[in-house]
C-alpha cells in the first residue's frame, strides 16, 4: 500500500489495483463503519413514530431508484423521463404474484428477498427493453421516447383487469427469522432491509464505476463517436445502461410494494418520474454521493411543506395551500439549482470535504 | 360514412389545435434549441387571463384576446430573460429541467389562484347550433377555431421566411456564432422566439378555451400531449408540426371512435400516439420533418 496513508496531498495509484480500491486509507473505511454503525443503531435508541420511519424509508426507496437513474442520465447521458414506470415495473411484478398466488402466499411472505431479486430482474429486461431506441435515438428524441413509455405504462396499469385498473392491490405482511412482521415493528424492520439494499447497491455502483464498463459509460456520455472510435461499443453501453437502471428501479419497486403492503398507480406517475429527475439534479448529476443528498432533499423539502402550509392554513381557511405550495417550492428547488448549483449538492460535500482537509490553509 | 368523415373532421379541428400549441414549442426550439415543457401552463394562463379580461374586467372577447397575446409576449420575454438566458450552452438535461421546474412554479401560482380548481367557460358569442353539411356536423366555436389557427401559423411561416427578423431566427438556429459576426444580436433573438411562443400559447389557450372549456388540468396537460407532436413533426419544422398535429389528431379521433368500446378497450386516443410516436422514431430518428444533423468527433 502506498506510504501516504492519509492521501491528503494527492492520489500517488501506482497501479490499477490500487486505483480500483473501495476505500483508499484505513481512516476512510474506519470512518465509514463507523458511520453505517451508527445508521443501523440509531432507531433502536430513538424510536421515532411511525409516521416519520415511513418518510425515511420512503427516503431510501427513493435513494435506490436515483441511483438507478444517475447511472443512465448522470454517467451515461441519457435522459430518461419514465423512470417511475421502470419502478412501477418492479411494484406491479410483486403485485402480479399477489394476484395469481393470493397474497398470503408463502413465496410472497417468506421468499421475499426473491421476489425483490426477481423484480429487478424484470425492471432490467423492461429497461433493456425500453433501452432499444437508443440504439437509434439521441438526445430529445430518445427522452421523449422514455416519455412515450411512461404513458404506455400508464395506459396499461389503468386499463387492464388483471392490475386492479391501477385501484391497490394488496401484499401480504412479511416473515422474519422471528415470525411474522407486526404493525408496530413494520416499518423499522423495512428501514433495515432497505439500508441494506442501499448500501449494497452503493458498494456495487461504486465499483462498477471503476470497472471498464463504468469508464465506458462516461466515455460514451462525453462523445459516443470518440468512445466507438476508441473500440467500445456505444450502442450496447446505452442498452446495458438502461437496463441497469432498470434493475435499480425494479429492486425500489418491490421495496415500494412490500413498504406499502400495496401497490397502486399513483405512486409511479409522470410525475413522479419528474421527481425522481429532480432529485437526480438537486444531489448532483453523474455523482454518487449526489444519489444520496438528493432524496433526502426533495423528501425533506416535502415533508416542510406539507408542515408549513398546515400552519399556514389556519389562516387562510377553505383554501389548500399543499396544492399550490407543493409544486411552487419544487419548481423554485430546481430552478434555482439549476441555475446557481448546476452541480448539485454533491458540489457542496466536495467543498466541504476539501475545506476540512485543508483546514487551516486555503488551498 | 358520415360517421367516418365525422371523424375526419373532429381530427382535423384537434389536429389543428395540436399544431397551433406544438407552434410555441417549435419557435423556440428552433432559434434556442431549448425544449420548453411549460408550454402547457403558458397556454393556460393564456387563456386565464383572456378569461379574466374579457369577464372580470368587461372588455369584448375580441380585444382581451389581443391584450393577453400582448401579456403573454412579455411573459415569455420574462421567462427567457430571468430564467433560460443564464443556461445557454448547458446540457440539454439541465435546459429540460428548467423548463419543468418553470412549469411547477407556474402551476404553484396557478394553483393559488381561483383557477386552479375550478371550471370556468367563455361567454358564447358565435352561434350556438353547428352547421350541418351531409351528415358531417362541426360548431362554430371549432370552425373559426381551426381558421384562426391556420391564419396563425400562416402568418409564423411567413414572418419565418420573409421578415427580416424571422430570418436571423433563422440564422441563430443555424450558426450562433456566425449570427453573432454579422451583428444579430443572439440575445435578443432568444427573448424574442421565448415572447411569440408566448404569443402563440396565448392564441392556442384562447381557443382551446373556447372549445373544451377552461379547465386547468386539460389546458396545462396541453404541455405534454404536444410533445409527441412535435418529436414526430421533426422539434424544428413549422411544416412538421402542423402535419403531425393533423396525423396525431386523426390517429386521436379514430381510435376513441373505433377502437374504443370495442374488444375491452378505453381510452386508446391517449395512448395510441405514443406507441406510433415509438414505431416512427424507429424508422425516422428525427421525426418526418425535421434536420438530419451530422455530428463530428
Amino acid at each position: 500500500m502506498s506510504v501516504n496513508t492519509w492521501l491528503a496531498t494527492g492520489n500517488f495509484n501506482t497501479t490499477y489495483k490500487q486505483e480500483q480500491k473501495t476505500f483508499f486509507t484505513s481512516l476512510d473505511r474506519s470512518v465509514f463503519t463507523f458511520f453505517l454503525l451508527i445508521l443501523f443503531i440509531w432507531p433502536l435508541i430513538f424510536p421515532l413514530s411511525n409516521k416519520y420511519m415511513l418518510v425515511i424509508d420512503n427516503v431510501l426507496i427513493a435513494i435506490v431508484a436515483v441511483m438507478g437513474l444517475n447511472l443512465v442520465t448522470g454517467f451515461a447521458g441519457l435522459i430518461s423521463i419514465g423512470h417511475a414506470a421502470f419502478v412501477g415495473i418492479g411494484a406491479y411484478t410483486v403485485a402480479s404474484f399477489c394476484r395469481t398466488i393470493g397474497d398470503t402466499h408463502v413465496i410472497i411472505t417468506h421468499f421475499w428477498p426473491v421476489m425483490i431479486i426477481l423484480s429487478g430482474l424484470v425492471g432490467a429486461a423492461f429497461g433493456g427493453l425500453i433501452g432499444l431506441p437508443a440504439l437509434r435515438l439521441k438526445h430529445l428524441y430518445l427522452a421523449i421516447a422514455t416519455l412515450s413509455f411512461q404513458m404506455i405504462f400508464q395506459w396499461v396499469i389503468n386499463f387492464m383487469s388483471f392490475f386492479n385498473q391501477g385501484q391497490t392491490i394488496s401484499v401480504g405482511r412479511v416473515f422474519w427469522f422471528t415470525g411474522k412482521i407486526g404493525r408496530k415493528d413494520h416499518y423499522l424492520f423495512w428501514y433495515f432491509i432497505i439500508l441494506t439494499v442501499v448500501v449494497l447497491l452503493g458498494f456495487g455502483i461504486r465499483n462498477l464505476l471503476k470497472t471498464r464498463y463504468g469508464r465506458c459509460l462516461v466515455a460514451v456520455r462525453d462523445n459516443d463517436r470518440a468512445a466507438d472510435a476508441m473500440g467500445m461499443n456505444p450502442g450496447l453501453t446505452k442498452v446495458y445502461a438502461f437496463a441497469l437502471a432498470g434493475f435499480f428501479a425494479g429492486v425500489a419497486g418491490a421495496l415500494h410494494a412490500y413498504l406499502y403492503r400495496g401497490v397502486g398507480f399513483e405512486s409511479f406517475t409522470l410525475h413522479e418520474s419528474i421527481g425522481y429527475l429532480a432529485m437526480a439534479i438537486v444531489g448532483g448529476l453523474g455523482t454518487l454521493n449526489g444519489s444520496f443528498w438528493g432524496p433526502v432533499a426533495i423528501k425533506y423539502l416535502d415533508l416542510g411543506v406539507e408542515n408549513l402550509s398546515e400552519i399556514l392554513g389556519h389562516y387562510t381557511p377553505g383554501m389548500n395551500l399543499a396544492t399550490a405550495l407543493k409544486p411552487f417550492t419544487f419548481g423554485l428547488v430546481i430552478v434555482l439549482f439549476l441555475m446557481f448549483e448546476p452541480r448539485g449538492i454533491a458540489n457542496w460535500w466536495r467543498i466541504i470535504k476539501s475545506y476540512t482537509k485543508l483546514w487551516p490553509f486555503r488551498y | 360514412m358520415s360517421y367516418f368523415f365525422q371523424l375526419v373532421v373532429s381530427g382535423i379541428v384537434v389536429g389543428s389545435i395540436y399544431a397551433l400549441a406544438a407552434l410555441g414549442l417549435v419557435l423556440v426550439y428552433k432559434s434556442s434549441r431549448v425544449l420548453n415543457v411549460a408550454h402547457g401552463q403558458l397556454i393556460a394562463a393564456g387563456a386565464f387571463i383572456t378569461y379574466a379580461l374579457t369577464v372580470m374586467v368587461g372588455i369584448p372577447i375580441f380585444f382581451s384576446f389581443i391584450a393577453s397575446m400582448i401579456i403573454t409576449f412579455f411573459i415569455g420575454m420574462l421567462v427567457e430573460r430571468v430564467f433560460l438566458r443564464r443556461l445557454i450552452g448547458e446540457p440539454i438535461i439541465s435546459v429540460i429541467m428548467v423548463t419543468i421546474g418553470l412549469g411547477s412554479i407556474l402551476d404553484g401560482l396557478i394553483y393559488l389562484t381561483p383557477f386552479g380548481t375550478e371550471n370556468f367557460s367563455f361567454p358564447a358569442f358565435l352561434p350556438q347550433e353547428p352547421i350541418a353539411l351531409g351528415g358531417v356536423s362541426i360548431s362554430w366555436t371549432q370552425l373559426v377555431g381551426v381558421i384562426i389557427t391556420f391564419l396563425l401559423i400562416g402568418g409564423f411561416s411567413w414572418f419565418f421566411k420573409k421578415s427580416t427578423v424571422g430570418i436571423s431566427m433563422r440564422a441563430v438556429s443555424d450558426d450562433q456564432f456566425g449570427s453573432m459576426s454579422v451583428g444579430i444580436s443572439v440575445p435578443k433573438v432568444f427573448g424574442l422566439a421565448w415572447a411569440t411562443a408566448g404569443l402563440s400559447a396565448a392564441a392556442a389557450g384562447c381557443i382551446i378555451g373556447n372549445i373544451t372549456g377552461l379547465n386547468f388540468d386539460t389546458l396545462h396537460a396541453f404541455g405534454i400531449v404536444v410533445l409527441p407532436v412535435v418529436i414526430l413533426g421533426g422539434l424544428d419544422s413549422i411544416l412538421g408540426a402542423v402535419v403531425a398535429g393533423i396525423i396525431m389528431g386523426l390517429i386521436q379521433q379514430f381510435a376513441s371512435g373505433y377502437l374504443d368500446g370495442n374488444w375491452g378497450l378505453n381510452g386508446t386516443g391517449e395512448v395510441l400516439p405514443y406507441i406510433i410516436l415509438l414505431f416512427i422514431l424507429l424508422f425516422k430518428p428525427h421525426g418526418l420533418f425535421g434536420i438530419h444533423e451530422i455530428e463530428r468527433v
